[in-house]
């Protein structure tokens, strides 16, 4: 190992009252893995878009090689040397997977006309590289036949031959398989031992130990500590990690439960799900959490229809339900408000009306078609209800803040009347005051008995809001807590092992 | 967005309100303060609205009130007060130790108390004793003190002395207005000296307080917001406080009240 070549002295850099980056100083040598780990927005992603250019610190210094910088852009970091892989590969899906993986490097052969493409090099090098590491795909499949983990893993290799002196890796196991992971450590190592500096941000403790030389621990967009690999324990780190979470400001309604209203047995999804069994009762908001690619969403997407199970049982009411499609869950009253709000859930163009009462179209139905009248009198009462703003039904969706987008979403399945709201990252990106509002429709679900399955990666909002807690890992449910005996330490010890 | 969808959006909010304020236009927008500014601007220009430090208001109406919408004010009113006596009754469970100190909210949660079972209510405002001493199976305990009409309840020194005899699980305390400080203020100093004697005896402390009166005060005050741990206000609460108070870690209960589904 040689002298720094990276050094953060004071970074910071302001977003918001919830969310900033505050003096971080931490270094990078050549030949090394620093890994950094934190809780969802705890600012490892920040810390490594303000290293790598995507956008400017506010104060304090970063050095490469003992120069200051100080990138505009990603391709200025790039030409300096640091080469950041995010967390959704960002691949070509009508080209090769060799000529993604060389996208940079295209060979050319030496003496054609316009140096045309040497397709044979190129597939010959592809093959070289994939064999050192032991990947199985082959250079000419397109990308657009790849499966969401296999673009990792293609996408990593695209990285690793990069010319860099600097690597961040962003999560680069999220989602995948322990045969894959082992081919990514492959391709770290590979870099490491190149003199390549490697940040290496990840949610999972054993990583640490299996590819780390060095930790840094990140709490509330601070550090709170950095070791040499192996000097602490897994509890002492989750001690790190969760210190001063604040679930006691959630506006939580005690209700009666009453029986189950969905059971789910041994649920099986390709090699997402591996057996999955819960129950939600009539008037509980059940929690689910886990890691990137536990499986999270993938088991909201199955019970609502929306991808066929490949094994195990659905009930709703005591019934089974085999939904083939999102209108039958919908029938039997089961709602998804899905993750992506943008190209799953909001209409962008259409008006707040429209968005509002599309779901319910059916409540309107009149003898001479849509009762208009009525449609318009019941989305006022939704807009006043939730707190919509500016709220006139002829606003377009599209001109509205995140939270207010996500208020319209939410008021669109209470208007469909349903019983059992599953709600996939319900307030991620949007503001504490429209998470108040949600949070307070959410009680007002429950203490009307209907039910709610709460997906999130926001620890604190899942103590907060849930009266039970199931942690998803490896596509099982790793424990079932009581809300009086969840504890953040709990449950990233359970996701995280 | 487009600028002209932004003025649009502008104009409807105050067509709706009356005014508005830069910074939750600002916010709402997601644009900045100066975007908001300057398209103010503009419509004054077109003689839409007069701006005012921070905000601005629909043109014609300097002088009066800003609209309120279809309802006329009393009946906003109510129907605010009703909806968090709703979400106060959801908090009160069979069993409860109640505090209620006087108030027109507080009356509204009284009389839907008898939706509930084994409930003790120890108040110093008399129809709201009356109310829960009317109710099969719960149970109602009057604060000694001297009257006062306009409120029908007891204050004093004497119901001050009686209340530190007692301890409940939770109370309920109505503001009377919660400041931009965010310091709750009540209309008498008895009321003050009664309900800071009262808080210290109680558990969960709870307090309720239309959203139309935020930024506004009553004449004394009682102290910093976070002497509560909960508070119910109406969902038009400004976003800015909501921001605030869960910044606070105080948990704030809306009225959202729309779901018409379930039992």
């Amino acid at each position: 190992m040689g002298p720094p070549l990276i050094e953060l002295r004071s970074v910071g850099k302001f977003f918001s009252d919830d969310f900033s980056l505050r003096d971080i100083s931490m270094e990078l040598l050549s030949g090394e893995v620093h890994v950094l780990i934190g809780q969802n927005g705890s600012g490892k992603t920040a810390l490594m878009n303000a290293v790598c250019g995507i956008f400017r610190r506010d104060r304090g210094e970063i050095l490469l090689d003992g120069r200051e910088i100080d990138f505009g852009s990603v391709n200025e970091a790039r030409g300096a040397g640091i080469v950041m892989q995010y967390q959704n590969p960002h691949l070509f899906d009508n080209l090769s997977v060799a000529e993604n993986v060389f996208f940079r490097r295209i060979p050319r052969r030496a003496r054609s006309i316009g140096r045309a493409l040497d397709r044979y090099k190129l597939h010959e090098d592809c093959e070289t590289l994939f064999s050192r590491f032991g990947i199985g795909i082959s250079p000419e499949t397109l990308v657009s036949q790849l499966g969401y983990t296999q673009r990792l893993v293609v996408s990593a290799a695209q990285t690793c031959i990069a010319e860099a002196k600097v690597i961040v890796f962003d999560e680069p196991t999220a989602g995948m398989t322990d045969p894959e992971r082992e081919i990514l450590f492959k391709i770290v190592r590979e870099i490491r031992d190149r003199g390549v500096g490697v940040f290496y941000i990840s949610h999972k403790l054993d990583e640490i130990g299996r590819i780390g030389d060095r930790v840094t621990v990140l709490n509330g967009g601070k550090v709170s500590a950095s070791l040499p690999d192996g000097t602490v324990g897994r509890e002492e780190l989750i001690r790190m990690m969760t210190g001063g979470t604040c679930a006691e400001r959630y506006p939580k309604l005690r209700v009666d439960y009453g029986p189950p209203i969905l059971s789910v047995e041994h649920l099986r999804s390709g090699r997402v799900l591996e057996d999955v069994s819960f129950t939600l009762r009539k008037g509980e908001i059940l929690g689910i959490t886990g890691l990137m690619g536990s499986g999270r969403t993938r088991l909201a997407n199955c019970l609502f229809g929306q991808t066929k199970p490949s094994g195990g049982s659905i009930l709703v009411e005591g019934r089974q339900a085999d939904f083939g499609h999102p209108s039958d869950a919908l029938g039997r009253g089961v709602a998804l408000i899905p993750e992506d709000r943008d190209t799953n859930a909001a209409f962008h163009n259409q008006d707040i009306l429209q968005n509002i009462s599309v779901a319910a179209l059916e409540r309107f139905r009149g003898p001479y078609g849509l009762d208009r009248r009525y449609m318009e009198e019941l989305t006022d009462e939704y807009i006043a209800s939730f707190g919509i703003l500016p709220g006139h039904p002829g606003d377009i969706m599209r001109g509205y803040s995140g939270g207010n987008q996500q208020k319209v979403v939410v008021a669109r399945w209470f208007m469909s009347l349903c019983k059992i709201f599953i709600m996939d990252e319900p307030t991620r990106g949007i503001d504490a005051a429209a998470r108040i509002d949600i949070y307070n429709a959410m009680n007002d679900l429950v203490t009307k008995g209907a039910s709610i399955i709460l997906i999130s990666s926001d620890l604190e909002e899942i103590l907060g809001m849930c009266d039970r807690v199931l942690v998803l890992a490896g596509g099982r449910i790793a424990c079932d807590l009581p809300r009086a005996q969840a504890t953040s330490e709990r449950i990233l010890d359970y996701a995280s092992n | 967005m487009f600028a002209i969808e932004r003025i649009n959006i502008l104009k409807s909010y105050l067509r709706e309100r009356g005014k508005l304020d830069v910074h939750s236009m600002s916010e709402m927008l997601s644009v900045s303060e100066v975007t908001v500014r300057r398209d103010l601007e503009k419509l004054e220009a077109e003689g839409f609205l007069t701006r005012l430090h921070g905000g601005a208001i629909i043109k014609g109406a300097e002088d009066s009130t800003p609209a309120t919408g279809k309802d006329p004010d009393g009946a906003k009113e109510e129907a605010d007060r009703e909806e968090i006596a709703r979400v106060a009754y959801l908090m009160v469970r069979n069993g409860d130790v109640l505090m209620l100190t006087n108030g027109p909210i507080v009356l509204r949660l009284a009389r839907k108390l008898s939706g509930r079972a084994g409930v003790t209510v120890l108040t110093n405002d008399i129809q709201v004793a009356l109310e829960v001493a009317g109710q099969a199976g719960n149970r109602a305990v009057l604060l000694g003190g001297s009257p006062d009409p306009e409120s029908r309840a007891l204050f004093g020194s004497l119901a001050q002395a009686n209340v530190q005899t007692f301890f409940v699980n939770k109370i309920f305390v109505e503001a009377d207005g919660i400041s931009e400080q965010l310091q709750l203020t009540v209309s008498s100093q008895e009321k003050a000296a009664l309900i800071k004697e009262a808080l210290a005896c109680a558990e969960d402390k709870i307090i309720l307080c239309e959203a139309a009166r935020f930024s506004r005060s009553a004449f004394y005050r009682l102290g910093p917001l976070s002497l509560a741990r909960k508070v119910v206000t109406n969902t038009s609460l400004p976003a800015a406080y909501k921001a605030r108070i869960f910044e606070m870690d105080i948990q704030l209960f809306t009225s959202v009240n729309a779901f018409e589904g379930g039992d």
